[in-house]
This record gives C-alpha cells, structure tokens and sequence, in this order.
C-alpha cells in the first residue's frame, strides 16, 4: 500500500528495500490499529512523518557531501542527547529514556544509534587515525591511543545506555560495535579483546543491577513466579501458541492479556492471531531486509559508506533477532522494537532515516572510491 | 459457516503475504542473475561489450562490461541474459552468437533497431563482429572488444 508513494520511475538504487519495508509497516499497522485504534492512527501520522524523513534524508544526505569529517560532531551530539536525557528524562514503563516536550514524548537514545554508526564509519574509513593526527608523531603510540580513545567513546555510549536502564538498546549497540570491528579491524587481537568484555559485563552486571537480574530470572524460569516476575513472557508464549498454524484470525484472539503489546510484544500478536506462518514471514521479511543490505554494502566502494551501511544493517537486523528472539524465550528479554513493525515515532522516524541512508548508498551514481582500498 | 469463511479468510491472507515474498525474492533472483553474466573479472580473456555512455546520463541499471563467454540474448525482458530496462529496447532485442573464433550478432526483430557501426540491421539479418565495432541498442552504445589485441 505505501508503494504508492514511492517513485515508480526505475532508478539505479535498490528497489527491494522499499517492498519490504512496505510489507512490514502494512502488517504492523494492521496489527496496531486491531489491538487499539487511536494507536492505529497515530501510528500511521508517525509513517508519514517517516516517510516525509526517509526522503529529507535522501536528499540531505546527497548534498552535504563531507560526513566522515564530522566524527567529533558525532560524539558530542551523543553526549548532548544524553546529558538533556539524564536531566530531563521521565520514567516511563521502567526505563528513565523518555523527553516530554508539550506532551509530545520521544526517545532520545534511537537518535543515538544513528549517530553510533556515523562514529564508527568516521573512525574504520581510516582505521586507527581519527584522534590526535598532527599531535603526535609516533606511529605506534598513535594507534594504541586511537583504540584506547574509541573503546572509550564506544563504552561511554554503552554505559550510560544501561545507566538510563536501557539494556536492549546497550545489547544492540555492543554487538553492533563487534561485528562492525570484526569486519573492519586490521587486528584480531582488539576484537577479541572487546569481544572479552561481556564475561564481566554481564556478570558485574547481574549481581549489581536488579532489573538485570529479574530478567535473567524470568528468561531461566518464567513459570517459577508466573503472577509477577514472568508474568510477561508466560503471556507472550500462551498467545503464541494459541495461534497455531493461521492463527486465530484478526480480531479473533485476545493478545491484549500480553503487556505492552503493541510495541515490544508485538512479534507475539502478529503470532497469534496470523499464526506462525505470519510470525515466520516476518521474519522472513526481515532476512531478506539484511540480505539486500548485506548485497549493497558488498558493492560499495566508499569505505565510509561501507561501514555506514553495514552498521545499519547489522543494527537493523540484530534489533529484530533480539527482540524476537527475546520475546519467544530463546535469548532474555530487552526491551527494543521491533523495527517498522512496532508503535512508537522514535523507533519508526529512526528506522526510516536509516533507511534513507541505506537507500541512498545503494545507488551506485554518488559512489566513488575514498579510504582505504581494501577491506 | 462462520468458521469456515474465517478459515479461508485467514489461509488467503497468509498466502497474500507468502506470494508478496515470492514476489521479492523472484525479483531478487533474477538481479543476482543479470550479475553473474556481467559481473566477471575475466576481461582481457574473453571478448566483451564496453559501455561507451556514462552511465550517470542513463536512468537505468547498465553494467560498465558485459562479458562475451556464452551465447547471450539483450533485451528488456527479465528473462534475457543481459537484461537492460531501457524503454527503446525491445523485450528480445539482439541476439549475439559466441563461437570459436566468431562472433556474430543477430536482430530479433526488435523495434527501434540494432546498429553496427552506424548501419541498422535488418530483421534476422547476422552481421560478425570485429574488435572495435561500435554496437548501438536503444540509447545504449557498446564497444566490442574482442580478444584479440
């Protein structure tokens, strides 16, 4: 249905993108709109002021021309977003994340996944020289630092995502940060090192943070406190096999018992009432999603515009398995959206200007060879 | 009755969706066919069509070389072996033959023509080809360039 609104006029970039966007905000919206209407409507004001941001970004994006100058930018807007968050922020559904403005709330920690990917692109086109170029002479002592300094900005982001309890995204951004390094790395040994982090991470994190540890609690034994603790994802797999094959028919089933469902727990609506065939093609859809990013990015030439557009891809991708997975017990549970499928304007604006970059990259017109040559 | 309207209901809005990604993945199938005709690095061992256009002027998918190692068909139907979506190509519009030592092109009838060096061909008129040999097909202009140098 939202092909419509799309230039029909066949064009050098990818076209697959867009139809499978489409297929996902239709089957989203539609599951929405059943479970609360004026959700459904607000929900589809928010597509058109994605779409309005997908194409104002395609077009900005052609015509400033120097993004991988801005790395600093990058970092201090990050900074600024979470400064105004940790003041400001509101408490809403356990994670302190949210900015009211005139009852108009927004999450500024989407804006920062953006940014996180334009950092890490500034800093892998030319790898290990981004910090401190003309300071400093010694090559060795160069390098050592600009890791340091990466792993630092990277662990800051991290850190103040789970201080903001925000552990879905934190998940998000870290694995995120690994593929992009494994892929774009000269040396093994700081993957493995940065890989190295979680064994403590998690286990710091687990006897620290208690929201941390109920999770892990409800993901191990959902059923040993049903009433409460695994109340949410108990009600998740009831409705998921309730569904069976077809499901139980759109407005036939009560996936309304499952908290939160319109946005987290939408993976389990769309599973009970189109049943498991239309739970797997969303996941299909999204598979294919990444497929084509993944066939862009190995096209490109550019390296910024490599790492740009296979960290939005791996972070598209990676946020679908880890709330699908989350939500049908096969990892802990985080809270995240599922992209283009889920309620809310800052998951959906965010995923369509990341979109926008990705469709923008694909076409090979504004590509030309910059950074290093291989990789 | 209810029952089985919603039944049916629910098995053809799951096939709906399934036949969208049929769809898609089809479509996907067949770019990553059109690839794997241009997309080898063997020129140099082959002969081959260049692009003399810039590509920026064309508002279509046109490969910079299209290697020459097989029989290929040119035209705007997905099912050509170089698939070209230039509106003054015609579905089937040139045929070209790769034998041993020769290499020949051949009109399929095509609406707006095959040139060769400026001349146009006739309908299932075979014309071989030399290095250097300018091939014009709808706006598109190809070099041949054949092995020989």
């Amino acid at each position: 249905m939202f092909c419509l609104l799309y230039n029909h006029q066949k064009g050098p970039w990818d076209e697959y993108l867009i139809l499978i966007v489409s297929m996902l905000l239709s089957v989203g919206l539609m599951t929405i709109y059943r479970l609360n209407e004026s959700l459904g409507l607000k929900q589809l004001v928010w597509i058109a002021v994605g779409l309005g941001m997908f194409f104002a970004f395609y077009h900005v994006y052609i015509k400033v021309d120097k993004w991988d100058r801005f790395a600093y930018v990058y970092i201090s807007l990050c900074a600024a977003l979470y400064l105004v968050t940790l003041i400001l922020g509101r408490n809403i559904n356990g994670a302190v994340n949210w900015i009211v403005i005139g009852g108009f709330s927004f999450q500024p920690s989407e804006l920062c996944k953006i940014l996180f990917v334009f950092f890490l692109a500034a800093y892998f086109k030319n790898p290990d020289n981004l910090f401190l170029t003309k300071y400093i002479q010694d090559e060795r002592l160069r390098i050592l630092l600009n890791r340091a300094l990466l792993m630092l900005v990277v662990y800051c982001n991290i850190g103040l995502l789970v201080l903001q309890r925000e552990l879905g995204t934190a998940l998000l951004l870290y694995s995120t940060f690994l593929v992009v390094l494994y892929v774009f790395s000269k040396d093994l040994k700081m993957f493995l090192i940065n890989s190295a982090f979680i064994v403590p991470g998690v286990i710091l994190g687990y006897f620290k943070f208690y929201h941390l540890r109920v999770r892990v609690d409800a993901w191990i034994n959902p059923w040993a406190d049903i009433t409460d603790k695994g109340y949410q994802i108990t009600q998740s797999l009831f409705a998921i096999a309730s569904g069976g094959f077809f499901g139980t028919g759109i407005g036939m089933g009560r996936p309304d018992m499952v908290p939160a469902v319109s946005t987290d727990f939408i993976f389990s609506a769309i599973c009970e009432e189109m049943g498991i065939f239309g739970g797997a093609a969303v996941v299909l859809l999204c598979m294919l999603f990444t497929y084509r990013g993944i066939k862009i990015v190995l096209g490109l030439k550019d390296r910024f515009k490599k790492v740009l557009g296979l960290g939005i891809v791996t972070m598209i991708g990676l946020q679908t398995f880890i709330i699908i997975g989350g939500v049908i017990k096969l990892i802990p549970l985080t809270g995240i959206t599922l992209p283009f499928v889920s309620y809310g304007g800052s998951s959906l604006v965010t995923s369509f200007i990341a979109l926008g970059i990705l469709q923008v990259i694909s076409n090979p017109r504004f590509d030309r060879v910059g950074g290093e040559a291989d990789g | 009755m209810f029952e089985i309207i919603l039944l049916l209901v629910k098995v053809v809005f799951t096939l709906v969706i399934y036949l969208f990604i049929f769809g898609v993945i089809r479509l996907i199938y067949l770019d990553i066919k059109s690839m794997s005709v241009s997309k080898t690095d063997n020129t140099g061992f082959y002969p081959y069509l260049k692009l003399i256009n810039q590509r920026e002027m064309l508002s279509f998918k046109v490969e910079e070389n299209y290697t020459l190692k097989k029989s290929v068909t040119i035209g705007r139907n997905d099912k050509n072996d170089i698939v070209i979506k230039d509106p003054f190509i015609s579905g089937i519009h040139a045929y070209i033959m790769v034998e041993d030592q020769s290499i020949r092109i051949k009109d399929m009838g095509s609406k707006n023509g095959t040139f060769v060096n400026g001349t146009r061909l006739n309908e299932g008129e075979i014309v071989s080809l030399k290095d250097g040999d300018n091939i014009k097909i709808g706006h598109v202009k190809f070099l041949f360039v054949s092995m020989g140098k």
